[in-house]
């Protein structure tokens, strides 16, 4: 199926909620409204997540932790700045944690440390979404199964590319030298790969 | 910059993957394409939520929870 970009419609591939359970929108009206009881559901539904994305980016188990209950704050905090005309909680949240990741990362000097490891990790396995996605791994849910898919799509440059931008708030430049690639071929790597999952995230919702 | 152009840095800006030179001209063109635009990147951070989707969740100590909930119950009381 051809998928055209000239729809706009917001589109949002959070896993589903369960029967009867409030959505997330529902949760973040009440934490709007400043209901201790709505925070702790989202915490329940998305720690997992954040934490995920969190370790992705520090590679720290305590300073995760510290920065997953630092965010959830920020949640708390900021809730009433979140409108779900200019996007999806999930995808506000991912945005947040991503933003205050990076910037701990940076700010805590863990940056050299956390290079070496990366510099280790892509010396072994040069695409670290493939790195993370092992046969021995638990079974994974539908949802991810379906992401990986088509994130493991794209030619492995591609997807390094990307993952050095997202996870680790690289710019091209940053990327080009990191990678001995000439900055051209970093920007086509980005705008191809990106554009195949934006792609294939709308094919997905028709499976989800 | 065209709107298929604009599409493109737009999949760029929400990753923060743009170029300094690069923002001055999205700015520009976010600025001429207006709601259009704005609706565009805003889907764009979908991107963002399924990045996110991709990795196997992880598990948090329990005790984070607690402070967590402790620290919101005495601000709200405050």
């Amino acid at each position: 199926m051809h998928v055209t970009e000239s729809r706009t419609r917001p589109f949002s591939v959070a896993p589903p909620v369960e029967p009867g359970g409030p959505s997330d929108l529902e949760l973040m009206k009440a934490i709007q409204a400043e209901d201790p009881d709505a925070l702790s559901q989202l915490y329940d539904r998305y720690n997992g997540i954040l934490k995920a994305l969190i370790l992705r980016v520090i590679h720290n188990e305590a300073e995760a932790d510290d920065l997953l209950q630092e965010i959830f704050m920020e949640i708390w905090n900021q809730a009433k700045n979140f409108s779900s005309q200019k996007g999806k909680p999930l995808g506000w949240m991912v945005t947040l944690a991503r933003r205050r990741a990076i910037d701990g990362l940076r700010k805590k000097q863990a940056y050299a440390r956390a290079e070496e490891r990366l510099q280790n990790e892509t010396e072994q396995q040069p695409d670290a979404w493939v790195h993370n996605s092992t046969e021995e791994e638990i079974v994974l849910s539908d949802t991810r199964s379906l992401i990986r898919k088509v994130i493991s799509g794209l030619p492995p440059a591609q997807q390094q590319a990307i993952d050095l931008a997202f996870f680790r708030g690289m710019s091209q430049r940053e990327i080009a030298a990191k990678t001995n690639t000439p900055l051209g071929t970093v920007k086509t790597r980005l705008e191809l790969g990106l554009k195949k999952i934006y792609d294939g995230l709308k094919e997905l919702k028709g499976e989800l | 910059m065209n709107f298929k152009e604009f599409q493109n840095q737009s999949r760029l800006y929400v990753i923060g993957a743009l170029e300094a030179e690069e923002l001055e001209e999205f700015e520009k063109a976010r600025k001429k394409f207006g709601k259009k635009a704005e609706d565009y990147i805003g889907e764009c951070y979908g991107l963002h939520e399924a990045f996110a989707l991709s990795l196997r969740p992880a598990k948090s100590s329990a005790a984070i929870k607690d402070r967590l909930m402790a620290m919101v119950r005495e601000r709200k009381e405050t």
